[in-house]
């Protein structure tokens, strides 16, 4: 751990040297605390951030590193570069090189054509937003003309998305009747430029309408858990192997938003192929797996009401050719609320954003309130609740956001900016 | 010259050639909203907010807006606070006054362009004592205009017009504006609330002239019912500099300009 900072701390002072005295460097220090509202009343997180942002800009190139540091009480520190590329300016073209997020799409809080940075779930939704996509080591160019815009990605090696670990409550673990036994061997993907991820978007920005059509051939961010039944050799006991195993995915897609008398109407969808779906066999134990193409998509509308911005989505994923042995569901779907307001000269701010599953009847509400004291100073209070439909009688890790009905928490944060 | 609509210099109307004796409030309100103008401006604006207790918070905007035939385009990058610094807003308004303004914003923490409502034109701007509908255009069909007195105010001699909207539910029950005769700069603006009883005053205090157009620096609005005002200096003004249409585009919002 030491020597990745030493390293990091050397690698920006190079660069800095490279470019000179007028380096911009801006960032945030933030302590956050969260308790459980259940009764071991349990700290949901305890953590001190201090993030820094290095900025060079010059006609022709420019640079850009975010180092953050990540301490928890009786843990080692948590160093790491969120991004770190290099620009390069032409007429009509930049070309960015290094670590970097690339966010795509138009939808908020869920992640449908949005599939370039892979994503940090270790506290499943709650991180905000700018910590919750983890940057990728890649090679992007953009092509302008007029207001439109041709990107290409590419992404040498994959990098999945950050799980919870399995001790952490924000794992999701499938229980079974007999033991388990997981098998990591398959896991991680080849580093060559065979295993490589592209991905392709052409975007337009005009009056009537803003629009993404894009395309990418790439590893799927969340592993499919291969199950298989097993005896173990000595013990002569049966067992299931659990493999995790990234599957490659080609995905067409496309996003759009447009104003209509003041509000904003927006959408956005892909189509997957080759996604691998778990399914039951006939002991109802999920050892299959089927291979099926995959729509998933949104529709959202955003307004005011009076000083009160409202937002509201619309998600459904659906399985196509559908049979019945899949242990998801055909249709799965999502519907989305955010309501917020600024008050005292948008000083406080208070905000309800709200996830509701609608096939599980379940759902995540998070009400915050946030205050600037100062400039630059803003403390929050805010509450996660997760609410479960109890006529069920487990959890059951189908449901998304009921599965997590005792993670219930109030947290506070207080955050500097400079 | 092409008509430039500076937004948070509305109401610093100037320079006709000739007017009439007998005028009527639309003649009045029509040679403020014409008056000639710079075909593009840009400019770093700094916005100091205080409140009742005297305690002051300051906003700092770079800027760049373009006339464009339609109407105009504006780009406005947030330099301070801290907290919202790149940050940046592009706004595309129009002459016609049936087609809603387009707008986007791009939030660095999110690291994507949204395009946004543009119904809320009664906000605040940044917590400021203005509200977007403050800072642009109304077309001149909006409101009815009518000339309720001739004063003297600092020494110029003004046209005092009344405007009440056409609208129901509009924020201003009406508003009264001190045109300076000849020059057509609004010099002052009172805000009548619904209740007509008087919210907000706007007052310009400096203006200089750039290639042969006078700009308005320095204004002040304040909110004489809580005791707020708010006050916004530009510098570092440059107009008719042939700003290029890329620079309106989702390319510079996400990156600053150098």
């Amino acid at each position: 751990m030491r020597y990745r900072f030493i390293l990091i701390i050397v690698s920006l002072f190079s660069a800095l040297s490279l470019f000179g005295q007028n380096i911009e460097i801006d960032g945030y220090a933030r302590s956050y605390i969260g308790v459980l509202t259940n009764d071991t009343h349990d700290y949901s997180i305890l953590q001190n951030t201090f993030d820094l942002k290095f900025h060079k800009g010059l006609s022709k190139a420019g640079f850009f590193a975010n180092p953050y540091v990540y301490q928890y009480p009786n843990q080692n520190i948590n160093i790491d570069l969120r991004e770190a590329y290099v620009d390069l300016y032409f007429d009509n073209m930049d070309l960015r090189i290094g670590k970097q997020q690339i966010i795509w799409g138009k939808a908020d809080g869920v992640f449908i054509t949005d599939l370039v940075s892979p994503k940090d779930l270790s506290e499943f939704l709650l991180r905000d937003f700018e910590e919750i996509r983890t940057g990728i080591t890649s090679i992007k160019a953009d092509y302008y003309f007029g207001n439109n815009t041709v990107e290409c990605v590419w992404i040498p090696v994959f990098v999945p998305t950050k799980m919870p670990d399995e001790s952490s409550r924000w794992s999701r673990i499938p229980t079974f009747l007999i033991p388990t036994q997981t098998d990591y061997s398959m896991k991680d993907i080849p580093e060559n430029t065979d295993e490589s991820e592209i991905f392709f978007k052409y975007s337009g920005m005009t009056s009537a309408l803003d629009y993404e059509v894009l395309a990418g051939s790439f590893y799927e961010d969340d592993p499919t858990i291969h199950i298989e039944k097993k005896v173990d050799p000595v013990a002569g006991t049966p067992f299931l192997q659990l493999t995790p195993q990234h599957h490659r995915l080609n995905m067409i897609g496309g996003s759009f938003s447009t104003d209509i008398k003041g509000k904003v109407f927006r959408g956005e969808g892909a189509y997957y192929t080759g996604k691998v779906f778990p399914a039951m066999d006939s002991y109802d134990i999920p050892t299959l797996t089927l291979d099926k193409d995959y729509l998933y998509y949104l529709l959202g509308f955003d307004f005011n009401i009076g000083e009160t911005k409202m937002s509201t989505q619309f998600i459904q994923k659906a399985i196509l050719d559908y049979e019945s042995s899949i242990v998801a569901e055909e249709f799965d779907n999502t519907i989305t609320f955010l309501m917020s307001r600024n008050c005292l000269r948008e000083t406080l701010t208070a905000q309800l954003f709200t996830y509701i599953g609608l096939n599980n009847s379940d759902a995540l509400i998070r009400p915050s309130l946030s205050y600037d004291f100062s400039d630059g100073f803003e403390i929050s209070l805010g509450a996660n609740l997760f609410y479960r439909n109890e006529t069920s009688v487990e959890p059951d890790i189908s449901e998304m956001f009921g599965y997590f009905d005792t993670n219930d928490m109030f947290y506070t944060k207080v955050k500097f900016s400079f | 010259m092409k008509k430039f609509k500076i937004s948070v210099v509305l109401l610093m109307a100037f320079a006709s050639l000739s007017f009439a004796d007998e005028m009527s409030g639309e003649q009045v309100i029509s040679n403020v909203y014409n008056r000639p103008s710079s075909n593009d401006l840009q400019a770093n604006l700094t916005m100091e907010l205080k409140n009742s207790q005297g305690n002051t918070r300051v906003r700092e905007i770079k800027q760049f807006v373009k006339a464009i035939p339609e109407g105009e385009k504006k780009i406005m990058y947030f330099v301070a606070p801290a907290d919202v610094k790149n940050t940046s807003f592009m706004n595309w308004s129009y002459d016609d006054a049936s087609k809603s303004d387009d707008q986007w914003i791009y939030l660095p923490a999110l690291k994507k362009i949204k395009r946004i409502s543009s119904d809320s034109k009664s906000d605040s701007f940044m917590g400021s004592d203005f509200t977007y509908d403050d800072l642009g255009d109304r077309a001149l069909s909006d409101d009815t205009h009518s000339i309720i007195r001739e004063e003297t105010l600092d020494k110029k001699d003004c046209y005092v017009v009344e405007s009440v909207s056409k609208q129901d539910n509009y924020m201003y029950s009406r508003t009264l504006t001190w045109v300076e005769k000849g020059s057509w700069i609004g010099i002052k603006k009172e805000f009548y609330d619904e209740d007509d009883e008087l919210l907000k005053v706007l007052r310009v205090l400096a203006s200089e002239t750039l290639d042969g157009v006078i700009i308005i620096t320095n204004t002040t609005m304040e909110n004489v019912q809580n005791g707020h005002s708010t006050t916004m200096t530009l510098k570092d003004i440059l107009v008719n500099k042939g700003l290029d249409d890329s620079l309106f585009t989702e390319r510079m919002m996400k990156r600053a300009p150098r």
